[in-house]
């Protein structure tokens, strides 16, 4: 598929510039948009890229954001989306390391903490994960 | 105004940024980016307007670190396997003023908190550890954070939180 951008001048330079274009589509793309259309209920190519685009940012910035997208039939199964170009904005999720200065006595009180039980979780916290 | 947190990005505006502390205000400014990309010491997390995405809000930094098994009392470590304890550090967290009081520093904590659950189902991790500033104690107890003893008494305090503890408000709700 070749994409091409068509721009008129600018009548005035405050105005937002309006892009066109134009794609060569495969006849099995070509079905495919016009099924994908009928079945959206989208009257025209531009009612459909601009859902596309829709979709298509928010998958970026989820991706970006290092989320899974997944998809979840009725009874659980769960599908996890593998689109390589997303997978180049992916973030990679290992942190860098640093070394941090720990008292003796602060490495103690840290290892009762983490090797002990874990608290219950505060209200605010609930509120701040769900919110 | 409809907020987005993403990973720092090379041009976001940060120049304008203001907490009101300098030391935050500069990292953001001057370190941030270089030490996400070029240093690897630390990935940045910014809240941007999506009106106006690349003006920073607000932002976290997260890192990992652990603590060397040798170092951890025995009485604790007996019977466990021979490893580092590892962490997630919490290492910056500020808002601008002119969105202070909106709830920002809250939806910053619990994106650092998701991806610090993340970081923890990849790598494995059971806390989290920041070093707050004296006036913030109570507002990072609030979400649960609990001090670590053994801190002076003038300096930041070295603050846990379970990641445990966060995962159990996913699993409730």
């Amino acid at each position: 598929m070749t994409l091409a951008a068509k721009s008129k001048p600018n009548p005035t330079p405050q105005r937002p510039r309006k892009s066109k274009f134009q794609a060569d589509l495969a006849p099995s793309e070509d079905s495919s948009l016009r099924a994908l259309k009928a079945e959206l209920q989208l009257t025209s190519n531009s009612e459909f890229l601009v859902d596309a685009l829709t979709l298509f940012r928010w998958a970026v910035l989820e991706r970006k954001r290092g989320h899974r997208i997944v998809s979840e039939s009725a009874s659980g199964e769960r599908k996890i989306l593998l689109f390589p170009r997303l997978e180049r904005v992916a973030p990679d999720v290992d942190l860098p390391r640093v070394d941090l200065h720990w008292s003796e006595r602060e490495i103690e009180s840290l290892a009762e903490l983490a090797l002990g039980q874990p608290a219950r979780p505060t209200e605010a916290l609930i509120r701040a994960m769900r919110g | 105004m409809a907020v987005t947190i993403r990973r720092l990005e090379e041009f976001d505006a940060t120049e304008g940024f203001d907490c009101g502390d300098e030391p935050l205000n500069n990292y953001l400014r001057r370190h941030a980016w270089i030490n996400q990309q070029k240093s690897s010491i630390g990935v940045s997390y910014v809240a941007v307007d999506e009106a106006a995405p690349g003006t920073v809000l607000g932002y976290f930094t997260l890192a990992a670190s652990s603590i060397p098994r040798d170092r951890l009392p025995k009485k604790l470590v007996r019977g466990l396997p021979s490893y580092d304890l590892p962490l997630i550090l919490l290492a910056r967290l500020a808002v601008d003023k002119r969105f202070a009081g909106r709830g920002m520093g809250r939806a910053l904590l619990a994106e650092a908190f998701r991806i610090s659950l993340q970081v923890a189902d990849e790598i494995g991790c059971r806390c989290m550890v920041t070093d707050a500033y004296r006036d913030k104690i109570s507002w990072y107890a609030k979400y649960g954070f609990v001090p670590i003893d053994g801190a002076g008494e003038n300096g930041p305090q070295k603050m846990f939180l379970d990641l445990r503890t966060i995962r159990a408000t996913l699993q409730n709700s």
